[in-house]
């Protein structure tokens, strides 16, 4: 009974927030981001080149290094924030639901937007080079890695930017940092260093499945993936349990 | 006998350095209660406790014998009603309803039903389907009563419920209000800054002031407590020097004093009701021209001040 119950408020609570995730003003963001993935992949799709070695490195580095953690920071600082800024969250504060359940509600629906928005930027972004390339099985593997590759990191990065979230009342400034500074630079700092940041472990995997891909020193596939479902569980709980004891007037 | 629904002792919150509540003892049982207190008072911190959003620094807090800090299965018993306006404008009145509903593990027929119960409680069954950015004031505080009591609870915490709305608005909510607990049952705590709004609603209050619950009890007994306390009284006009110099040997009369030259006096008086009841014979002997008298100090800020110093 408890169980139904609980179901009943997660799904509730998932169908407001995803509504509230995609049809608000901010959707225009992953609009521009959408037009220029199409924009610049399409360009490079009507040059003469290596198709895939070009191609897989056009959706690495605009989409796996660049835009997904971007797009992560931007909704996933903003899920929780605003319901606590518009005071909207009182309602999850005033139910008989427990914040555990609330905030894994919030996640899960963090995580199947974010999945649909990258993904249909990722589709959008190979058919534009692909499609004048020509798209055949190696294509479609580079598509297929890829968008897993989207998937895991919107998973790791969606855990990281609802915790910031509850836990800063300006997320986005620790979101630029990270996203630009530890991600984007450090991250890509040969040697040992590199492996404290999200974007190693993704290229790690997508190297070991695509010879496009080279990462100095990549780790294996199943040491890669530990690390991501260790660092999203660790995420996860340290977030809802600071979400539970959070206190709000 | 009433049953006891809420009870604080030594209660204290207080963020960073602004005190909250302080000490705070109080009690309330069932029907309705006016908590009353200026604005930053502490009702509304009070209410948060009793909702459990935030915890206490000291002492605590039972609601229905409860503790309520991290309790989410006492919130089934308890609907909360903000004093903010918290409701997204691109949501429809259903919508917002569905999602309250929701959290309150309620769905399918269920909750078509109570959606239809308390849409028709509130008086916004036509306007459901609208978006919530369309609605007026009134109906963005009906729509919010509607989503406290979605889920029938026993408990219901208002947090200025009427303030903001026109007179007209706040005439039809707080009918509403009294059909809430004379025709449903819940029993409700209304927390206001106008006692007027209050005495409309219960005769039962309790009178909340820098933090602290200072008096507490029928409704009369708090306005003899008010009629009680030294009134300040301006009278304005002309030959107004002989009604000052009667007025000082009167029994009720604390002080008198000249303001603007001689045209205006303020009176001090211990008594109030006394001095009424005999300034219209005084001025009549007299024959003095009175242009204006008004009590300066009939709001609330005024009464607490004298019930805190005693």
């Amino acid at each position: 009974m408890e169980t139904m119950g609980n179901i009943t408020k997660i799904l509730a609570l998932m169908k407001y927030s995803i509504r509230k995730i995609l049809f608000k003003k901010r959707i225009v963001i992953a609009f521009l981001i959408l037009l220029t993935v199409i924009g610049i992949m399409g360009y490079a799709g009507a040059q003469n080149t290596n198709r895939l070695n070009t191609g897989s490195n056009l959706l690495g580095m605009l989409i796996v290094m660049f835009f997904m953690p971007a797009i992560c920071m931007i909704y996933g600082c903003s899920v929780i924030r605003d319901e606590i800024e518009d005071k909207s969250i009182v309602h999850v504060f005033t139910s008989p639901f427990d914040r555990i359940f609330a905030y894994f509600s919030y996640y899960l629906s963090l995580v199947i937007c974010l999945c649909l928005i990258l993904a249909v930027i990722t589709s959008l972004g190979f058919i534009s080079f692909f499609g004048q390339q020509g798209i055949d099985g190696e294509a479609m593997n580079i598509y297929y890695t890829f968008i897993g590759l989207v998937f895991l990191g919107v998973f790791v990065y969606s855990a990281l930017f609802l915790l910031t979230s509850v836990v800063f009342k300006r997320p986005i400034y620790f979101g630029l940092f990270f996203v630009f500074i530890w991600e984007g630079f450090i991250g890509n700092i040969p040697g040992n260093i590199q492996k404290i940041s999200i974007s190693y472990y993704l290229r790690s995997i997508g190297s070991k499945q695509l010879e496009y891909i080279t990462v100095n020193g990549a780790t294996d596939v199943n040491t890669s993936l530990m690390a991501i479902f260790a660092s999203i569980i660790i995420l996860i709980l340290i977030g809802s349990l600071i979400f539970k004891t959070k206190e709000f007037t | 006998m009433n049953n006891l629904l809420i009870k604080t002792v030594d209660l204290s919150k207080w963020y960073g350095e602004v005190i909250g509540l302080n000490s705070f003892e109080l009690e309330i049982s069932s029907g309705i209660t006016g908590l009353i207190g200026p604005n930053g008072s502490g009702k509304s911190t009070f209410l948060n406790l009793a909702i459990g959003t935030i915890k206490p620094k000291t002492g605590h807090i039972l609601v229905m014998n409860q503790n309520p800090w991290m309790n989410p299965k006492l919130k089934s018993n308890i609907g909360f009603c903000p004093d903010y306006d918290n409701l997204s404008d691109e949501a429809t009145g259903r919508e917002f309803l569905e999602l309250v509903g929701g959290l309150h593990g309620l769905n399918g027929m269920r909750l078509k039903n109570r959606l239809n119960e308390v849409s028709e409680v509130v008086g916004m069954k036509d306007a459901l389907y609208r978006k919530i950015g369309g609605y007026s004031k009134g109906m963005r505080q009906r729509i919010k009563l509607a989503g406290s009591i979605i889920h029938e609870p026993k408990l219901l915490l208002l947090d200025e419920p009427l303030s903001g709305a026109d007179p007209q608005v706040r005439k039809s909510l707080i009918e509403v209000i009294k059909s809430l607990h004379n025709d449903l049952g819940h029993d409700i705590v209304v927390s206001s800054h106008v006692l007027y709004e209050v005495e409309r609603l219960t005769s039962k209050i309790a009178l909340i002031y820098k933090g602290r619950a200072i008096a507490s009890g029928e409704i009369s007994e708090i306005r003899n407590l008010i009629d009680e306390h030294p009134h300040n009284i301006i009278i304005e006009g002309n030959k107004i020097s002989d009604l000052a110099k009667k007025l000082l040997d009167m029994k009720y009369t604390i002080s008198v004093g000249y303001q603007e030259g001689r045209k205006r006096i303020k009176v001090q008086v211990s008594k109030p009701d006394e001095f009424f009841a005999t300034i219209t014979d005084l001025i009549t002997s007299l024959d003095c021209e009175i242009e204006r008298m008004y009590s300066i100090d009939d709001d609330l800020e005024a009464v607490f001040n004298y019930l805190v110093e005693g």
